[in-house]
Parts: structure tokens; C-alpha cells; sequence
């Protein structure tokens, strides 16, 4: 009886250390994950109207290729480009974390600010073309030494299309205007 | 106390200007994608030189005060790029690295198959690119044709916005295959689009009891063009006696539906397809 009763004293422990663990999760969560807010008006998109559903997927998929570049730039890992990213923007991110690594380099992204305009819209929905107005802090360090650091604001075209579960950025090319 | 205050400013001012002058970076303000180019930097001994753009991020150490070279390999991705010299600090410099000639056109066509006479049915967007992928954005002319052995259905110009031109069109009256061009100066990207017959139009049976049953069949399936309804549309016979009602489902093979109905009886045969209902057919009794 008391073998059983020490038993119950040890499981009762264990539950309140999971449920204050999980009370605790939020702030023990790495806070590091790059701040990326999206922002995307698909009024002027053409010739097929974006529908709520799509407007919400691509706005979420667009922010998430955001994240996971900072952090393949930020970490010099190719991991994070896998999934959000295909075409020629793969290719050129790849590349670039290719030769950060090979030179010592790193790029921080921080405090980003997407201003999107979604201008077409292919016909049966196979494509949509994005004019985002990117505001951000960009850092570049050279084995931790940081030797730039400023505020930009950058005009991109972007070309989306859909994947097997998600909106895929093709083309990511910065632009002087649009 | 005036006069060591304005000397104490002149001096900062004058180093400042001494320091900053020192790594002054000139670049260009535009470069064609795939072109070598060069830059320059103010200044004298030995600095770092960062490039970072769309698929390059190099450090390389130069002298200060001569031209670098910026390889034509490094500028290959349409985009801005970033320069960073560094010696004592660090100056920064960007430029912008633009297309070229597009040399491929990337054309979506839907839907691969069409039924005929179906207004907005065939669509197609073109988006041309350089010989290095980058998504020429500078407006361009895009000629789309869409043509069958027997008509035109399309002739068409459009200028590219952002990259991008699209068409819209109606499919022809005649089954097969239509190509559908995307010419771009030089450059024709092709595909096909097969046009098949619409729904049935006019549905006529015949039909006589023979010994094995009423054999019933159509006469060659259309569709309101007059095009041979493809094979495997399903025809459904129906056959209605004294007191009993059959059907039985065909498909259309060699653009014809047969049948074969079992009842002795006298019957009243008829024919539907889609929404096309066909005549009547009066077979007599079995002798």
C-alpha cells in the first residue's frame, strides 16, 4: 500500500512538472525566430480574382518562405530553403549559402515589414505574381564580426505557384520599381 | 576660447572627411546581368572587399584606390547587390544588376483538352526569361497564336506587365488538335490543345427484332458542330412494354451505340444521351 501510495506521490509529481512545463513552454521557447509581418492585398489582382482561402494560404506561405530564408542566411543551413522555395530562387538561395559559408559570412535579417500587392492572378489559378515592398534591418557579419548594418526598404517581383501542399516562391527578384 | 572651439570642429570635420574619403566606393548605377564590371575605391593600402547579391556573397582583399574587377559569373541573377569595403571601417555601396534579352518563354496552357464551342474555355500565360532565369520585367511584345488544320482561333498581341501576358480565348467549332504559339521576336514556345466534340446534339436510333432480341443502335453520335462524339459516351436506351420499363446503358464506339433488348412484347424504344433525348422506335410483337 505505501509502495503504491509512494508511486502515486511520484506520478502526481511528474504530472505538475509537465503541466508547469508547459505553462513555463512559451517563455522557455527559443525567441530568436525572425520577425516577419505580411501584409497582402489582393483587390488589384487580375484576371481571376483571388478567393479569401487562397488569399489566406498564400499570405501564410509567403511569410514562411521570409522565415526560412532569414534563417538559412542567418545559420548558413540550406534546410530551411527545401520546402518554401523551387526555380530559379532555390537555386540562387542555395547558392548564396553556399558561398556565405565558404567565405566566413552571415546575413541577418530583422524587423521585416511586407507590404504586398497581389497584380496577377493566372487564369486557372496555376500562377500569381506578387509586387512586395520589403522593409528591413540587414546585417552582415564576417565570422561574427558585423561589417554592415542598415535599414532598406527593397522592392521585390515575386512568382508563386502552387505546390503539392502549399504556395511555392519560384522567382524572387529585387527590383529598383515596379 | 571661441577660436580653439571653431579649431577643435575644423580638425573633426577635416579627419572625418580624411576617413570617409579614404574608402569612397564608385559603382555603377545599373549592370546587364552576366556582364563583368567594375568598380572603384578611393584610398590607399590594403582593404576587404565584400559582393553580396542574389546568389554570391565573396570576400576578397584588394587594394585601395584601383579598380576592381566583379566577375561576369557573379552577376549573373537579376537583382541589387551589395558592396562593402572594409579597411579601418567600413563604407557600403549598392547597384542594381537588370536582365537581359529574354531567351526562353515559359507558356501555361489550360485545360489540354476542350470541347468545342465553349466561350473563354482555352487560356495561356506567357512569362519570358533571360538566358541566366531572370524573369525579364522590362515590357515586351508577345504574339499568340492559336490555330486548327481548319480555322484560326486566335490572333493576338500583348504586352508583358511585370514579367507577364496572358491570353483568353473561345474553343473553335472543329474536333482535334489546335496549337496554340507564343512567339517572342524569335523565341516560340508551342503547345497543343486537343479539341473534342461537345455534348450529343441530334440522337436518331433504328432498330428491328431479329432472333436473339430487338438489336437498336444510333445512327453516328454529333454534336450540334456536327463532330463525332467521342467514344465511350454513355447512350441510354430504354425500352417500354405493357406493364415493364428497361434500360440499358451503351457506350458510343465508332462514334455508333448499340443495344440488344430481350421482350417479346410490343415496345416502345427510346434514346437519351446527356441532355439529348433522340426519336421513338415501335417494335411489334415476336411473331
Amino acid at each position: 500500500m505505501i509502495f503504491f501510495g509512494r508511486i502515486g506521490n511520484v506520478l502526481r509529481c511528474r504530472q505538475a512538472a509537465l503541466v508547469a512545463l508547459l505553462l513555463a513552454f512559451p517563455l522557455l521557447a527559443p525567441a530568436d525566430g525572425p520577425t516577419v509581418n505580411v501584409q497582402l492585398d489582393v483587390s488589384k489582382a487580375s484576371p481571376r480574382t483571388v478567393e479569401d482561402a487562397t488569399r489566406n494560404r498564400i499570405l501564410l506561405d509567403y511569410r514562411f518562405a521570409w522565415t526560412s530564408l532569414s534563417q538559412a542566411l542567418d545559420a548558413n543551413t540550406a534546410d530551411p530553403l527545401q520546402g518554401p522555395f523551387t526555380g530559379s530562387a532555390k537555386n540562387w538561395l542555395l547558392e548564396t549559402v553556399k558561398q556565405q559559408t565558404k567565405s566566413g559570412l552571415s546575413t541577418h535579417y530583422s524587423d521585416q515589414n511586407h507590404k504586398v500587392d497581389a497584380v496577377f492572378y493566372a487564369p486557372e489559378g496555376d500562377m500569381i505574381e506578387l509586387h512586395d515592398t520589403a522593409g528591413y534591418r540587414m546585417q552582415v557579419l564576417d565570422r561574427g564580426k558585423l561589417v554592415y548594418d542598415d535599414r532598406i526598404v527593397q522592392r521585390y517581383i515575386v512568382l508563386m505557384t502552387p505546390g503539392a501542399d502549399r504556395w511555392v516562391v519560384r522567382q524572387l527578384q529585387a527590383v529598383d520599381r515596379f | 576660447m571661441k577660436l580653439l572651439l571653431i579649431s577643435a570642429f575644423a580638425f573633426v570635420f577635416l579627419a572625418l572627411v580624411a576617413v570617409c574619403g579614404a574608402q569612397e566606393i564608385r559603382v555603377p548605377a545599373t549592370v546587364s546581368a552576366g556582364v563583368e564590371t567594375t568598380i572603384s575605391t578611393s584610398g590607399s593600402g590594403e582593404g576587404t572587399l565584400y559582393l553580396l547579391g542574389p546568389g554570391v556573397a565573396s570576400k576578397n582583399q584588394i587594394s585601395l584606390g584601383q579598380e576592381v574587377r566583379l566577375r561576369a559569373d557573379d552577376l549573373k541573377h537579376s537583382g541589387e547587390y551589395l558592396v562593402v569595403v572594409c579597411s579601418d571601417s567600413c563604407r557600403s555601396a549598392k547597384f542594381q544588376v537588370n536582365s537581359v534579352q529574354p531567351a526562353r518563354v515559359v507558356f501555361l496552357v489550360h485545360p489540354s483538352r476542350v470541347p468545342v464551342g465553349q466561350p473563354d474555355a482555352v487560356s495561356g500565360v506567357a512569362v519570358p526569361f533571360d538566358e541566366y532565369g531572370n524573369l525579364v520585367v522590362a515590357p515586351l511584345t508577345v504574339n499568340f497564336r492559336a490555330s486548327s488544320a481548319k480555322e484560326t482561333l486566335l490572333q493576338r498581341s500583348a504586352r508583358t506587365q511585370g514579367g507577364v501576358s496572358w491570353f483568353r480565348a473561345a474553343s473553335g467549332k472543329a474536333a482535334g488538335p489546335v496549337q496554340v504559339d507564343a512567339s517572342l521576336d524569335a523565341l516560340t514556345a508551342r503547345r497543343v490543345v486537343q479539341q473534342v466534340a461537345s455534348e450529343p446534339c441530334n440522337l436518331r436510333i433504328k432498330g428491328q427484332r431479329t432472333a436473339k432480341g430487338i438489336i437498336v443502335e444510333t445512327e453516328p453520335v454529333k454534336d450540334c458542330s456536327g463532330n463525332l462524339v467521342s467514344d465511350g459516351t454513355i447512350v441510354t436506351f430504354s425500352a417500354t412494354g405493357p406493364g415493364e420499363r428497361s434500360t440499358i446503358d451503351a457506350p458510343i464506339k465508332g462514334g455508333v451505340a448499340q443495344a440488344r433488348i430481350i421482350a417479346p412484347e410490343p415496345v416502345v424504344v427510346s434514346v437519351a444521351s446527356g441532355v439529348a433525348m433522340g426519336n421513338e422506335l415501335h417494335i411489334g410483337a415476336k411473331p
